[in-house]
């Protein structure tokens, strides 16, 4: 067995696709790995993969072009899940590159997808519903507070690499703002100026004294959503497993109205 | 939105109400907190059913999937900024806080303040759009004069693109009605009683009719609109999210059958889009209103809404699930348990050729899994470890269900085995009766699951 071993990133698994493929060793002998340090097994041989933007783009576009975009986002999907999960079966990176394997094969293509009985198409499955119901949580949840510069930014502590779907959302949104998006896990930022696209950007570039400099209405906000949050709640209905379920503790910190709470 | 120094001398301009009660002008903090108590009990806090892009010209676009922002401390979703216009009310309905009769703070928002709050609030995604609702001021069309002024002019003047859920005022102009329903996502009419009667009891200055006739109103406007829309697709939307409404349930003594026929006929009749149950608090004294010393009815709220959601996206009938014979829901199970112990005929469903239909009414299968399933099945043959991947409740499903022609248990295809078997398992209790001190044994006293009696053995 030969073990690909590629970073854990879209361009390092699509460039672990790339050199799998490449390598005409027969993809029944083929492992992925995005685990930098995974269990070293006996019998196996292990082939570090260096992300290479060129490779990866030639996957993508022959992804796109011979099974449709829709497939090629849940790759991407895949990929920014965190793949630490008790649930899955099967490493992230080699869960994708036996479905383009699979769909490859099959005349019907990208209706692999729909074959949730194999174990790497479940294994996708589980990881892409982690991505969008993370970033579901990220686009209900997160909080702006306005800068003193009128700039609207949130930090964010997504376990899974959410950050470009959630900006993409609010570029839709709001089109007119200045906002800053802040990953503090993945160390991440993504920047919208007025009437432009997102860039994602390196946060090591942020300015951290900035983003404690709030403007002058915030606080007075702040206080009027504390105040419509706390009213809304009916006492005779009070259920706070009700909420926790609905709301999960670990994102309570990053808004208003239940960071004291926490 | 830079202009923020404008909006604010709008805020500290208090609006001077036409009522004469309101003499001093309370603060932002106190009319906001004032006008969220008087808007709580009412449920319908969705946002959902539209979806619309942003056009890039101003702020806010709108998922149809709904987003809720965060949750109250009751567990419910607060997605909607939801208050009322104003207090104020000429009306006397006992089950309202808000009736005429009662002595409590009263304020009235001006429209400069709603739009500020609700563009500041959406701006820190606090919220999806904006719920307003209104105690009746003056006459129920200056009223609804007053939310279409403050809704145009957050749709124009803010160039605001999320979603507005507007109340309809009974016995409001038409005209208001109609030119509010272009500007609005949603609009409801609250029915507030299951029956006419309940409604002349408790609330006597509305009527069925003033309710149903801007219901009817909406309903046309927006099959109007449709066909406007067919041919001409830039034809301004009318209520694109559709109509709502909301039943006080445990108010009046209406049993589940009445009140699910009630929705059955509004979902068929009147093009409803969602039916809301409010299990009915007590806030007022007043001898024609239960006490409910146990608290709100929220078991049995829950029970309705399931009962609902069958009827919305399983293509079940109320007489399916109720008759005169048994009129009200079993508390112990939900409606599709409880429907499917006293179907046992059709069951086990074979999970390799079932079609969609029959696969909706295996308890522990829901729309998404079964249309998964049907998708699956076409690749490989499914197990019951692929089930439980795909999403299937196996400990419900596990009773009414073969993969390939095997259970995954032996078990008994028998009623009292079953219900039996479901019970056990302390996850499936509802909470309510939990708290009531519940004992295993006293669950089948007073039961009755088929009409035969045969629990008795037990």
């Amino acid at each position: 067995m030969y073990v690909f071993q590629c970073e854990n990133s879209l361009d390092g698994i699509l460039t672990g696709v790339y050199d799998a493929w490449d390598s005409r060793l027969g993809h029944k002998n083929i492992q992925l790995s995005s685990e930098s340090c995974g269990e070293i097994l006996l019998f196996h041989e292990y082939i570090p993969v260096n992300p290479d933007l060129e490779k990866s783009q030639k996957v993508s576009k022959t992804l796109i072009r011979r099974l449709g975009m829709s497939f090629f986002e849940v790759i991407c999907k895949c990929a920014m899940a965190d793949g630490n999960c008790r649930k899955l079966t099967m490493d992230k990176a080699n869960a994708v590159y036996q479905a383009i394997v699979m769909a490859l094969a099959l005349p019907e293509g990208a209706k692999v997808l729909e074959y949730l009985a194999e174990p790497c198409i479940s294994c996708i499955f589980e990881l892409c519903r982690q991505t969008n119901n993370e970033a579901h949580y990220m686009i209900e949840f997160l909080r702006f507070a306005e800068l003193e510069n009128g700039v609207l930014f949130s930090m964010i502590h997504p376990k899974n690499n959410v950050l470009p779907i959630v900006a993409e959302h609010f570029t839709d949104r709001f089109p007119l703002e200045n906002f800053l998006l802040y990953d503090a896990v993945h160390q991440i930022a993504a920047v919208h100026k007025a009437q432009k696209r997102y860039m994602i950007v390196d946060a090591n570039e942020l300015n951290l004294d900035i983003i404690k400099r709030y403007s002058q209405e915030e606080q007075k906000y702040r206080r009027l959503w504390t105040a419509f949050f706390d009213t809304i709640a009916i006492d005779e209905r009070i259920n706070p497993k009700l909420q926790s379920q609905n709301i999960p503790k670990r994102y309570w910190r990053d808004t208003v109205e239940l960071k004291s709470k926490y | 939105m830079k202009d923020t120094a404008d909006n604010h001398s709008l805020l500290t301009n208090f609006y001077k109400s036409p009522a004469p009660s309101v003499s001093l002008s309370p603060t932002i903090m106190e009319k906001l907190t004032i006008l969220t108590d008087a808007a709580k009990y009412d449920v319908a806090c969705t946002s959902s059913g539209v979806d619309r892009g942003g056009d890039g010209t101003g702020i806010g676009n709108a998922k149809s999937c709904g987003i809720c922002h965060t949750f109250a401390a009751d567990g419910r979703c607060v997605s909607l900024l939801k208050i009322l216009f104003t207090n104020e009310c000429i009306f006397n309905c006992s089950y309202c806080q808000n009736n005429c009769t009662n002595d409590i703070p009263r304020a009235t928002f001006t429209p400069e303040e709603i739009c500020t709050l609700t563009i500041e609030f959406y701006r820190r995604n606090y919220i999806e759009g904006l719920f307003l609702s209104s105690g009746i001021i003056e006459s129920p069309t200056y009223t609804m004069g007053l939310i279409y002024e403050a809704i145009y002019k957050l749709r124009t003047f803010y160039r605001f693109q999320g979603y507005i859920h507007v109340k309809t005022i009974p016995g409001a102009d038409p005209v208001l009605i109609e030119k509010t329903g272009f500007l609005a996502d949603r609009m409801s009419v609250n029915l507030e009683l299951p029956t006419s009667d309940a409604l002349k009891k408790l609330a006597p200055c509305k009527s069925r009719r003033t309710i149903l006739t801007p219901m009817r109103q909406i309903q046309n406007g927006i099959t109007a609109n449709k066909n406007e829309l067919m041919v001409y697709q830039k034809a301004p939307k009318f209520v694109p999210a559709g109509q709502s409404t909301q039943m006080i349930i445990g108010a009046t003594p209406e049993n589940d059958f009445q009140i699910m026929s009630v929705a059955e006929g509004l979902y068929q009749k009147f093009g409803l889009k969602r039916v809301f149950y409010s299990a009915y608090i007590h806030v007022n004294e007043n001898a024609g209103l239960p006490a409910l010393p146990s608290g709100p009815p929220l078991l049995r709220e829950h029970r309705l809404y399931q009962a609902d959601w069958l009827l919305r996206y399983y293509h079940f009938t109320v007489n399916e699930l109720l008759s005169e014979d048994k009129p009200n829901f079993n508390i112990y199970l939900d409606p599709k348990c409880d429907w499917a112990l006293r179907h046992l005929e059709y069951f086990p469903v074979e999970i390799g050729t079932a079609d969609y239909k029959t696969l909706l009414r295996v308890p522990g299968i829901g729309a998404k899994s079964a249309k998964r399933i049907v998708k699956a099945r076409r690749g490989s043959t499914l197990d019951f470890p692929d089930l439980k991947k795909i999403g299937v409740v196996l400990k419900r499903a596990l009773y009414f269900i073969t993969c390939s022609g095997r259970m995954m248990y032996p078990t008994k295809l028998d009623e009292d085995y079953i219900c039996r078997s479901l019970l056990n398992d302390s996850s499936q209790i509802p909470r309510e009766i939990k708290e009531q001190g519940y004992r295993q044994l006293s669950l089948f006293d007073d039961m009755s699951f088929s009409p035969v009696g045969n629990t008795a053995n037990y």
